[in-house]
């Protein structure tokens, strides 16, 4: 018996052990995720016997040192600064996944050692905003969100600004060629007119539906953004109980699909003087709209809301549409869970009656502006960033932002035949060459915006709040905000 | 002859620090690993310090203290945190000793019982709060799937500011009950047999008997579990956190969480730390007064 109180009181103790502190280091739940999915398509993911034959990835194809297009590329020195070693903050996203087992060519080519380290994205968010803020040289390189954390950065200088590397031939290669690069991700890297960093990643948020469900229920192609409405009444009307259109309610989530309503309904998140337009005639319009659809059509619990639960509820076959990231489509065709498969269509949002103008979101690579070693890394991104890097990460389902990738012949090749495939590259770079950089309300505290924004959507899809109170109140913290 | 003595005063000295000596280790580390975050929190308390701003921090006296008094947010937050605390210790209280005093009987399968009983408290709250989110989905859910098939209404659980504590709740009981429990049920292998004879004797009806002779014997370990508990429910954290974050606008923040958000999030460390300072006053007082009852009740 004594020994029995004795375990229950060690138990105890190493309850409060483990217990004592809250790490910030946990791995967030799905539901925190930022406001932007890090999935990116694997167009690996063979779709159902029933649709045309896969796309697979093309073979790693046996590397080889660029071959460069013009005889000037040729005298580039690529082994001007042989023996550094250079230092990657990277974090667990595709672009690293698919990248990394080039990494040696790399180092064959040039001479640079490189040391990787991988994290969770949250957590590589945190130690470099410490290293940053400790003027740490510990890295030289790393992958960074300018949508979320740029302007701060840029602000305080924690970027290396990369023009005068790009101005300089001897440490540009002649065939870099940076006006491949689509506008809106290239402008996306840049501040107050300076290069911040290169991307290499683009997605956008777009609409998935179920075409066999719109098929049966003659509903016809959506053209305007009201549309989405009438669609999503029709097919419910045709399928009781099912969902007519899930999208993101999350309030630290919700920017990145609610941004293309605001701007479709023709307005802007702050007008030229930086007031916030939430509560703008037309914004009052979008927020309605997107409330209605989110509290009328959406699923129930949908303040809860981000990427992960919506593709489970679509690719489960329990919603006719998905507004969501171009990236889920590799999770809503997943042959592992999906009952979707050769049912799904994808388009780009469809026009609004202030305009059409998506939302794009690059990821970016940037160095850091207290690096020892800028001139390798600079080298590095040279590497990562070329044309002929970015097509073939394109094969293994990164979406490019260069438009040649796009125009490849073995991309061509791998869509041929796979009518998803290729709706789904269509609204990708439509979104691409269209779509403003603008994720949510301008501020240097971008998270704090989003929420602010957030928790007001959320208010008035729970109905607690009318939208005109909600957006007033919103607007007014939203103009406190530091910009 | 003449050297001995200061021999003998350099033993009786080293007698004298050799147990000094031999704690020191722990006390400085204990210092350090305490002390310094404790008084480095009330510095940044009393600071504004944005991270990522290129300003080094200023200082602005008790501002961050005066500005917490005006955020709504942060009375929501204590609001909640009290409302988890005081709700959640008294259900795991009352429902841990009955179950405890019903595992410490000798019935069939206890012992069974008591092996499951150990596992909600041993599974990290991260992966139980993972697999609680799903059960509670509304669309999806096991939970509505369940009422759903009895014909109740479903509910929409984490997803409205009128259902989300008391999911939450429902989670912190069902985690911390049989912990609980397990403590009560130790305290009563220990309990003395020559009372219940007398009871029994004298003819005492068994609510009589754990009325006056139960409850009262049990205390001592079931002030210890409050206390235990008491820390863990003021400091609620990675439920929330990975359940709710928060959530729905704000109707489940707590001041743990609410701090963790201002910080990480919004890079506002002076306000995160009187926030979190404000907290452990709060869970001080909270373990003192509990203490100050363990003391008068003579446990």
């Amino acid at each position: 018996m004594r020994r029995l109180v004795l375990f229950v009181m060690l138990i105890a103790a190493m309850m409060l052990v483990a217990c004592s502190a809250p790490e910030p280091t946990k791995a967030p739940a799905p539901t925190a995720a930022p406001a932007q999915p890090t999935k990116a398509p694997e167009p690996t993911k063979a779709p159902a016997a029933t649709t045309a034959p896969a796309a697979t990835a093309a073979p790693a194809q046996p590397t080889k040192a660029p071959e460069p297009t013009k005889a000037a590329a040729a005298t580039f020195d690529w082994k001007q600064r042989a023996g550094d070693t250079l230092v990657l903050y990277l974090p667990q996203h595709p672009w690293t996944n698919a990248i990394q087992p080039f990494f040696p060519d790399f180092e064959k080519q040039t001479g640079i050692k490189l040391e990787v380290q991988t994290f969770a994205e949250a957590q590589l968010r945190d130690k470099v905003l410490i290293a940053l803020q400790a003027k740490s040289s510990e890295f030289d390189f790393w992958m960074s969100l300018k949508s979320r954390e740029g302007l701060k950065y840029y602000r305080a200088n924690y970027y290396e600004l990369l023009d005068k590397y790009l101005a300089d031939p001897k440490l540009t290669p002649p065939d870099y060629n940076v006006k491949d690069f689509a506008g809106g991700p290239f402008g996306g890297e840049k501040f107050e007119n300076k290069l911040t960093g290169i991307p290499i990643i683009i997605e956008g948020p777009v609409v998935f539906y179920r075409k066999d469900l719109f098929d049966a229920a003659k509903i016809p192609a959506m053209k305007k953004i009201e549309d989405i409405e009438t669609a999503a009444a029709a097919c419910m009307k045709a399928n009781p109980g099912i969902t007519g259109v899930t999208l993101r309610g999350d309030p630290n989530a919700i920017a990145y699909t609610f941004g293309p309503f605001m701007r479709a309904f023709g307005v802007n998140y702050r007008d030229a003087n930086g007031k916030s337009q939430l509560s703008s005639p037309n914004g009052l319009k979008a927020v309605e709209y997107y409330t209605k659809l989110a509290r009328e059509y959406g699923p129930p619990g949908v303040v809860t809301y981000s990427f992960a639960q919506s593709s489970a509820l679509f690719g489960g076959g329990n919603a006719c549409m998905e507004i969501e990231s171009s990236n889920e489509l590799s999770t809503i065709i997943d042959p592992k869970s999906s009952k979707v498969i050769g049912k799904v269509g994808v388009m780009p949002y469809p026009p609004g009656p202030g305009g059409d103008v998506p939302t794009v979101l690059q990821w970016g690579v940037s160095i850091n502006a207290n690096s020892k070693k800028k001139e390798a890394a600079w080298l590095f991104t040279m590497w990562a960033t070329s044309q002929e890097m970015q097509t073939k990460l394109q094969l293994k389902g990164i979406a490019s932002p260069r438009s040649s990738s796009w125009d490849s012949a073995d991309w061509k090749a791998q869509l041929a035949g796979d009518a998803l495939r290729a709706e789904w590259a269509a609204a990708v770079k439509y979104v691409a060459e269209k779509g403003s950089g603008e994720v949510g309300p301008p501020a240097i505290e971008q998270p704090a915006a989003r929420k602010i924004m957030g928790d007001a959507l959320d208010a008035v899809i729970l109905g607690t709040k009318s939208a005109a109170d909600a957006m007033k109140a919103a607007d007014a913290e939203l103009d406190k905000v530091e910009r | 002859m003449s050297g001995a003595k200061p021999r003998e005063s350099w033993l009786s000295t080293t007698d004298r620090l050799a147990p000094l000596l031999m704690l020191a280790p722990a006390t400085i580390f204990t210092l350090l690993m305490i002390g310094f975050p404790f008084v480095y929190a009330g510095y940044l308390s009393l600071h504004k310090l944005t991270l990522g701003s290129p300003t080094p921090p200023v200082f602005i006296g008790l501002d961050n203290f005066i500005k917490a008094l005006d955020d709504p947010v942060f009375w929501t937050a204590l609001r909640v945190n009290l409302f988890l605390y005081a709700v959640g210790l008294i259900l795991e209280l009352v429902l841990g000793t009955y179950i405890g005093i019903l595992l410490g009987q000798q019935l069939r399968g206890v012992a069974i019982a008591r092996v499951l009983a150990v596992f909600p408290a041993v599974i990290p709250s991260v992966a139980i709060g993972l697999v609680f989110v799903q059960m509670f989905d509304p669309a999806q859910g096991l939970f509505n799937f369940a009422l759903r098939a009895f014909g109740q209404r479903p509910l929409a659980w984490l997803a409205a500011p009128n259902t989300v504590l008391q999911s939450i709740l429902l989670v912190e009981v069902w985690q911390w009950t049989p912990f609980i429990a397990l403590i009560v049920m130790g305290a009563m292998q220990t309990l003395p047999t020559e009372p219940y004879e007398a009871a029994v004797i004298d003819g005492a009806s068994g609510f009589q008997i754990l009325r006056y002779l139960t409850l009262p014997m049990l205390r001592p370990a079931i002030v210890v579990a409050a206390m235990l508990r008491t820390v863990d429910l003021m400091r609620i954290f990675d439920s929330v956190y990975i359940m709710t974050q928060g959530g729905p606008i704000n109707s489940s923040m707590t001041l743990n969480v609410y701090a963790f958000t201002q910080g990480f999030l919004f890079s506002q460390f002076g306000y995160a730390s009187a926030i979190m300072l404000v907290l452990l006053g709060l869970t001080v007082i909270a373990s003192a007064s509990l203490g100050a009852l363990r003391r008068r009740s003579g446990v």
